[in-house]
C-alpha cells in the first residue's frame, strides 16, 4: 500500500516535471522565434497598402488640378477634372516606370520620359505607354479623402 | 495553255465590261441576292469538287456574308436563275476576278464613302487610292506584274473578316505571317532580288516579343513601318519619320542633332543604322561608348570627339545607374527589414525619372544633354543612399539592442532556474 502510494506520487511527479519542461520550452520558443524572423527578415516584400487617408482635404484640390501623393511605397495622383470629380490613379508610367504628371494645358496626364499621354481614366491614349493606368477609388469622408485599391 | 491565255484575255473583257454595266448599285446587299433565293449556294455547295465547294462553306464565316452579301455581289450572275444560265456575262458574270480586276472588285464599293457609309462608316476609303502608291500597286500598273499581291492576297477572298478578329489574317498578331507568305518565300521572291529574312528576322525583336509575348497589340507588325495598303520602304530620309510615330522623344532629339544631317548626306537611314530595321534588338547602356560590342564603336574612335562623347555618356548613364540601383537595393533592404522608408522610396522615383531621360537624351549626341539629366538623378539617388543607410543603421542599432535584451532575459531566466533547483535541493546533513 505504502510502496503504491510512493509509485504513484513520483509518476505525477513525473508528469509535472514533463509538463512545466515542454512548457518552458514552448515559451523559449515563442520569445525566439519572432526574434529570429526579426533579425533575418523575409526575402519577400511586405503587401503593398490597400488604402490610404491623404494628408490634404478636399478644399484643397482645386478643379483642374492635381496633387502628388504617396501609396504606399509607390506615388500616386490625385486629380480633380474640370466637372469637380476626384479621381486617383498610379503615377508610375506604364511604359518605363517614369512618375508622370497631370498637365493642366492639357487637361490630362502626361510622362515627361518619352511623352506618352493618358486620359483621365487612366487609358492609354497617344506615346509608347503599352497599358493604362492603375486606378484606385477615391472616398470623400468629411474633410478627409480616402484613396482604396479597387477590388 | 494558250487557249487558258485565249479565255483569260476575254474573260478579262467581259469582266472589265461586266462591272462598268453593273454599277455599285447592282452590288447592293439589299437590293442583291439577298432578298431572293441564291442559287449560287444552294447549287455549289452540294458540288463534290472542292474547288467550287470550298469558298461556299469558307464564305459562311466572311464579314460580308454576314452584311448580306452573296456571291454575286463579286462574282455577278443571277443568284435567281438556277442551272448555267445564271452565269451568263450577259447577266453581270464576271467570274473569278484576278490581277488588276480584284483591284476594281473590291474597290467598287470600298472605294465609294457613300456606299460604304451604310455598313461601316467608320472604316476609310483610300484602299485602292493607297495601293496604287504601294510598290505592289505600281508594278502592276507599270509592268502588268500579277504576281504581286492584291486585295485578296492579304484578305481570303471568302474568309474575310475584321482586323480586329484574331482569326483575320490582318489581325496584328497574323500581320508578319501574312506578309510573309510572299516575302519569306525565296522563290516566289527570288525574281524581285529582295531579301526574305524580314519574317525571321522581325520575330527576333523588341517589337515582336512585345506584340506576341507581351500582348502589346500598340506594338508595330509590318504595316506598321511600311503601310498597309500603300506598302512600301521607309525611304532613307523619312526612316525617323516612321520610327518617331511611337519613338517621338528620340525622333526629335535625333533630327535636331548632328548626325541627322550626316547621315542624310552619307545616304544611311537615321535610326536603323544603329538599331537595325527588322530585328531591333532591346536596347541597353552597353550598346553606348567606343568599346567593343558598342554601337558608335563602329564608327567613332577612342579618343577622337565623337567617341570622347560617347564615353562621356556611357560613363554618366553608368554613374547613375548604378548609384540609382545601390539607393533603390539599400531601400529594398530596409523595406523588407520593417524599417519605414516608404516616403525615401517615391522620392527615389525622381532618379529613376532622370536616368529614363538620359537614356534618351543620348540621341542629342551632346555630353552637356545628357550630364544634366544625370546630375540631377545622382542628386536624388545620393540623398536616397544617405536615408537607406541610415535606416540600416537604425536597423542594425534596434538589432543588437534587442540581442542584448534578449540576452539579459534568458540569463534572469536561467538564473531563476537555478535559484529554484537550489531552494529545493535536500540539505545533508553538516551544512549550515
Amino acid at each position: 500500500m505504502n510502496s503504491r502510494t510512493t509509485g504513484s506520487r513520483g509518476s505525477r511527479r513525473r508528469f509535472v516535471n514533463w509538463l512545466l519542461g515542454t512548457s518552458f520550452g514552448g515559451m523559449v520558443l515563442s520569445v525566439l522565434y519572432p526574434v529570429t524572423r526579426y533579425l533575418i527578415p523575409p526575402h519577400v516584400a511586405e503587401a503593398a497598402a490597400s488604402s490610404v487617408t491623404l494628408g490634404f482635404g478636399p478644399a484643397d484640390i482645386a478643379p483642374g488640378t492635381a496633387k502628388i501623393f504617396k501609396f504606399g511605397n509607390r506615388p500616386a495622383l490625385l486629380v480633380r477634372t474640370v466637372a469637380g470629380e476626384l479621381r486617383a490613379l498610379s503615377a508610375t508610367c506604364t511604359h518605363l516606370g517614369c512618375i508622370v504628371q497631370y498637365r493642366e494645358d492639357l487637361g490630362h496626364i502626361w510622362c515627361a520620359c518619352h511623352n506618352g499621354h493618358f486620359d483621365l481614366n487612366g487609358r492609354n491614349i497617344a506615346g509608347p505607354p503599352p497599358a493604362p493606368l492603375e486606378t484606385y477609388l477615391v472616398r470623400e469622408s468629411g474633410e478627409q479623402i480616402v484613396v482604396t485599391k479597387g477590388a | 495553255m494558250r487557249a487558258r491565255g485565249t479565255i483569260g484575255g476575254v474573260s478579262g473583257l467581259v469582266l472589265t465590261a461586266g462591272l462598268a454595266l453593273a454599277g455599285p448599285g447592282r452590288l447592293d446587299a439589299q437590293g442583291g441576292a439577298a432578298q431572293g433565293a441564291d442559287n449560287c449556294r444552294t447549287c455549289h455547295e452540294v458540288i463534290t469538287v472542292e474547288r467550287l465547294a470550298g469558298p461556299v462553306k469558307a464564305y459562311l464565316a466572311d464579314v460580308h456574308a454576314a452584311k448580306g452579301f452573296s456571291c454575286a455581289a463579286c462574282h455577278g450572275g443571277d443568284p435567281a436563275v438556277a442551272g448555267f444560265e445564271a452565269m451568263d456575262p450577259a447577266r453581270g458574270f464576271v467570274g473569278v476576278p484576278r490581277g488588276r480586276t480584284i483591284i476594281q472588285v473590291c474597290g467598287r464599293c470600298h472605294a465609294d464613302a457613300g456606299f460604304m457609309h451604310r455598313y461601316n462608316p467608320a472604316l476609310r476609303v483610300d484602299q485602292v487610292t493607297e495601293y496604287q502608291t504601294s510598290v505592289h500597286g505600281q508594278r502592276l500598273a507599270q509592268f502588268g506584274d500579277t504576281a504581286v499581291a492584291t486585295c485578296a492576297s492579304c484578305h481570303p477572298a471568302h474568309g474575310i473578316r475584321p482586323a480586329s478578329d484574331p482569326q483575320s489574317s490582318v489581325h496584328p498578331l497574323n500581320v508578319a505571317a501574312t506578309c510573309g507568305r510572299c516575302h519569306a518565300d525565296a522563290t516566289r521572291m527570288a525574281r524581285y532580288g529582295i531579301p526574305t529574312d524580314q519574317r525571321d528576322r522581325y520575330r527576333e525583336s523588341v517589337h515582336w516579343r512585345a506584340l506576341a509575348d507581351r500582348g502589346d497589340q500598340s506594338a508595330p507588325t509590318c504595316n506598321d513601318c511600311h503601310g498597309n495598303h500603300g506598302a512600301a520602304p521607309p525611304g532613307v530620309t523619312w526612316v525617323g519619320n516612321v520610327c518617331g510615330q511611337c519613338h517621338a522623344v528620340m525622333a526629335d532629339y535625333f533630327a535636331r542633332s548632328p548626325h541627322s544631317d550626316i547621315f542624310n548626306r552619307m545616304g544611311v537611314p537615321g535610326c536603323a543604322t544603329c538599331h537595325s530595321n527588322h530585328a531591333i534588338a532591346a536596347v541597353s547602356d552597353t550598346l553606348l561608348g567606343v568599346g567593343e560590342g558598342t554601337i558608335c564603336g563602329r564608327c567613332h574612335d577612342v579618343g577622337v570627339s565623337g567617341g570622347a562623347v560617347a564615353a562621356t555618356m556611357r560613363a554618366g548613364l553608368d554613374s547613375l545607374g548604378g548609384a540609382f540601383a545601390l539607393a533603390d537595393s539599400l531601400l529594398t533592404r530596409a523595406e523588407r527589414a520593417g524599417m519605414e522608408v516608404s516616403q525615401a522610396q517615391v522620392d527615389l522615383g525622381a532618379a529613376h525619372n532622370a536616368l529614363v531621360q538620359a537614356r534618351a537624351a543620348i540621341h542629342t549626341f551632346r555630353a552637356d544633354s545628357v550630364g544634366a539629366y544625370v546630375a540631377s538623378g545622382l542628386d536624388v539617388a545620393d540623398t536616397a543612399i544617405g536615408r537607406g543607410k541610415k535606416a540600416l543603421d537604425d536597423l542594425r542599432f534596434r538589432r543588437v539592442g534587442l540581442g542584448i535584451s534578449v540576452g539579459l532575459i534568458l540569463l534572469l531566466i536561467t538564473g531563476l532556474i537555478l535559484k529554484i533547483r537550489q531552494l529545493h535541493a535536500p540539505v545533508l546533513e553538516g551544512e549550515p
